[in-house]
């Protein structure tokens, strides 16, 4: 019941309490235009390179950008505890921390899986993509899973943060690094041997493709394995992401390394 | 009126109020008055001190006369020069510092902190190496100027923080709580430059919460009120708006709630506050003259533990606590 | 000449604070430099020469924008969170003049940023630059640096009244990038976009770089740049005037 509690009402607190800076000046161009703009971006540079469809570009970047909330605010669920010292506080708790972590990525998932679905959907009507409503569903589903593997890079991210400060640098460097090796703008089968091997551990990759075969018409059967293996990924990033939580811990309470800021 | 006798700042009727609007999707506004007209003159080479609890309006004060704010109404001055129109010729003049650790350049080295306000205070070329010199021996902060600002300390950074202010050598200083949270040997060491700062015969607007620094600082004291200033004279002369009556001190463990208001309905008693020694709290009990309240406060602490009772003469932070909670 | 003496040292103390900053000194070079990779990555597919060395070039100038938009929009921001906005207001030199400086030390990461870029496109993607006539290419490369700085300009002067300015300016970094035909021509893009890719300098500054690149005059485009330019400057010295004292009236400078 406690952890239950911890899960639901801890999570969104915390969540809350964290991102209280954030209001519509802040989310409406980074999470709302921005998406649009970069599949603009991409989807024009395709056309002028006459590679792909403007389908793939919108369902590669809107992918693609969900990445920006859940890592940043995975990450900053436990940076921002940092530099408001509450982190010490947090910790000194005995509260089992896979509730309370897990918790908190929560609506950061939802948060992801919404910027994502509002770049397919902007983007299709932008650059008249059609794409049959019955596909939707899936796609959402779909969607939420990619969410949840991003969040799960997030929680890994969030507990280097707890030893290397530098949180926003290394969100953005893995973003890019996003960018480049999973499939958003170039397909995994076009980039060297090397990248797309990179591309397949990491989250978002399957997803992206799922998201794609299923808008040009493929079936559940289709994607399944896809969708599985993203699903893994998430769960194995998520399960890193907890255990360097707890080592980290360990390690800053006999090297004090939490309080520095 | 001759040269000499006018004021270095001038304050009169200064008003400002700020507007605030939350949420977003229902917009409420809210006007707060935060200085609700203050008046009060300066004299060139004093040292004025500006006493008042968090959130009373030292600070709003503070940035009207040193131009970061335009006052709502109501005018002011420094060294004649009105702080709405004549903008660069009052900022040329003064010096600002407040206390805490912000406003340095992080990634900077703290010599290239005052590379760079030097620079943007117009100190000319040829002065600036030996100034800068001088001030980092003043502040003791010389053979650590090399260093990047991240590594200093906070006692470190409010010293950097006073040789900035003093870069262009102005002739009006605000100091705006320059002691908060340094150490003791820190703050000695920050009051003998304050008073330096008047032995040159510069001028200095200080706001502080300790008491002793002000009484051991100041000539003169305003202490402000929600806005509005409501006792201005010396040290003494505060002192001496309580110095009729007597203070009460009694020891308990652990004041019931509710005893310090009804304690304050009683006949001769001009105000009582609690404070927090260790694990004892002290009711403070300021009489009037000639009043004896003892028996009726030991009264009111009904089962209460009780440890000594003492008597003694008003403070200066009496006579603050007593002007600032009435 | 103590004016241009201040200038110098407070841009050269400017520089050092942006080098050391692992955001300004280091993001704001590898993001536009990945999002470059992936541009050239897509052009890469078909592996149409002519259309490499057309996005190559482009790509070079991604990263003065950058530089630009998001360092001088989070500019103000900065200096609020470091306490020193309210101190170089205090200060006597106009806050123009304080800006100023500040947006050529930008502009240098935006400069450092186009020669990394180049050697990154040489080095991954083998484009080589064929350039007809380098002294004009250079100076197109200058002037949409110098151009872009005044642009930052104007943008770090408004920002200054905004708490928020620097998620708008994050948001300015791709429209830019498209805009400005950095990658993509203007012909493909709706015709309704077209007078807003004119009025942004760097529009002008390209096509003169890719001009000197194929032994073109790039002379009309630079021109048109230049004079894009001193309206920004012009517009940003009269805004800073009159946000500095709304900020004073409205409270707004120490706000964090």
């Amino acid at each position: 019941m406690t952890s239950a509690r911890i899960f639901f009402i801890g999570g969104l607190m915390s969540y809350r309490a964290l991102f209280g800076w954030m209001n519509p000046w802040i989310f409406v161009p980074s999470l709302l235009v921005s998406p649009v703009c970069q599949i603009l971006l991409f989807a024009y540079i395709g056309r002028s390179a006459g590679v792909g469809t403007d389908e793939f570009y919108v369902i590669g970047n809107a992918l693609n950008y969900a990445a920006i909330p859940c890592m940043f605010a995975m990450t900053f669920t436990i940076g921002g505890e940092r530099f408001g010292q509450t982190l010490g506080l947090v910790l000194a708790t005995p509260a089992r921390r896979i509730p309370l972590f897990l918790g908190r990525s929560m609506p950061v998932i939802a948060n992801g899986w919404f910027v994502a679905m509002f770049g397919v959907v902007v983007g299709s009507l932008l650059l008249d993509v059609d794409i049959p409503a019955s596909a939707w569903p899936l796609m959402a589903l779909v969607v939420a899973v990619g969410s949840l593997a991003s969040t799960g890079l997030g929680l890994v991210m969030g507990a280097i943060n707890l030893v290397y400060r530098d949180g926003a640098t290394m969100g953005n460097v893995l973003f890019l690094v996003l960018l480049i090796f999973t499939g958003t703008n170039v397909a995994l089968d076009d980039l060297p041997d090397w990248m797309a091997a990179v591309g397949r551990c990491l989250p978002l990759t399957h997803a992206i493709e799922a998201t794609r075969m299923l808008a040009d018409g493929a079936t559940w059967g289709a994607v399944r394995g896809l969708v599985g293996t993203e699903l893994v990924i998430g769960l194995v990033y998520l399960a890193v992401g907890l255990g360097a939580i707890r080592l980290f811990e360990r390690l800053s309470r006999t090297g004090a390394t939490l309080d520095r800021i | 009126m001759p040269l000499t006798e006018r004021p270095a700042v001038e304050a009169r009727d200064l008003r400002r109020t700020f507007r605030t609007k939350q949420g977003v999707l229902r917009p409420t506004r809210k006007t707060v008055e935060a200085v609700k007209g203050v008046s009060f003159e300066i004299a060139p080479g004093e040292l004025f001190g500006l006493l008042g609890p968090n959130g009373a309006g030292k600070t709003t004060t503070i940035k009207m006369l040193i131009t970061l704010l335009i006052p709502t109404s109501g005018s002011a001055s420094v060294l004649g020069h009105d702080v709405v129109a004549d903008v660069r010729e009052v900022r040329r003049r003064i010096g600002y510092v407040f206390g805490g650790d912000r406003g340095l350049y992080e990634r900077l080295s703290g010599l290239d902190n005052l590379r760079y306000f030097s620079e943007l205070y117009g100190v000319p070329p040829r002065e600036q190496k030996a100034r800068i010199g001088s001030l980092l021996e003043l502040v003791g902060l010389t053979g650590r100027e090399g260093e990047r600002v991240e590594g200093y300390s906070r006692g470190m950074r409010q010293r950097l923080h006073i040789a900035r202010g003093l870069l262009h050598d102005p002739d009006v200083f605000f100091l705006d709580e320059p002691s908060i949270g340094i150490d003791p040997v820190g703050a000695r060491e920050l009051r003998a430059t304050i008073a330096g700062l008047r032995e040159q015969g510069k001028t200095v607007l200080l706001t502080t919460h300790y008491m002793f620094e002000a009484d051991e600082l100041c000539d003169r004291i305003a202490v402000i009120r929600s806005g509005e200033i409501v006792a201005e004279g010396t040290p003494g002369e505060l002192k001496g708006l309580v110095s009729a009556g007597r203070v009460l001190e009694v020891e308990t463990y652990g004041v019931a709630d509710g005893v310090v208001e009804t304690s304050r309905t009683l006949g001769g008693v001009r105000s009582v506050v609690v404070e927090d020694r260790g694990q004892v709290q002290v009711l403070v009990v300021s009489c009037e003259p000639g009043a004896e309240v003892t028996q009726a406060v030991l009264g009111q602490l009904g089962d209460t533990r009780v440890g000594r009772v003492s008597h003694r003469d008003p403070t200066l932070e009496d006579a603050y606590v007593e002007l600032v909670t009435r | 000449m103590n004016r241009l003496r201040q200038q110098v040292v407070c841009f050269w103390l400017q520089l050092k604070i942006l080098l050391f900053s692992p955001f300004e000194g280091f993001l704001a070079v590898v993001f536009p430099l990945m999002f470059a990779t992936a541009a050239l990555l897509v052009y890469q597919v078909n592996g149409d020469p002519a259309a490499m060395l057309y996005a190559g070039i482009g790509a070079a100038a991604m990263g003065i924008w950058t530089s630009q938009t998001v360092s001088a929009t989070t500019l103000v921001q900065r200096e609020r969170r470091a306490g020193t906005l309210e101190l170089v207001v205090a200060a006597p030199t106009p806050f123009s003049l304080v800006l100023l400086p500040i947006t050529f030390a930008m502009a240098t990461i935006g400069l450092y940023s186009v020669v990394a870029t180049i050697l990154w496109d040489r080095w991954l993607f083998d484009i080589a630059l064929h350039v007809a006539n380098w002294p004009l290419f250079v100076l197109s490369i200058l002037m949409a640096t110098v151009t872009i700085a005044l642009f930052g300009f104007l943008l770090s002067v408004t920002a200054v009244r905004y708490r928020t300015s620097w998620a708008l300016g994050a948001a300015l970094e791709y429209p830019g990038w498209l805009l400005c035909g950095f990658v993509v021509p203007l012909d493909l893009l709706p015709a309704v976009l077209r007078p807003l890719s004119w009025a942004l300098a760097p529009t002008w500054a390209v096509e003169g770089m890719r001009a000197a690149a194929a032994g073109e005059s790039p002379w009309s485009d630079l021109a048109i740049c230049g004079a894009v330019g001193l309206v920004y400057a012009a517009l940003a010295a009269w805004l800073g005037v009159r946000l500095i004292t709304a900020a004073r009236r409205d409270a707004t400078l120490a706000l964090t």
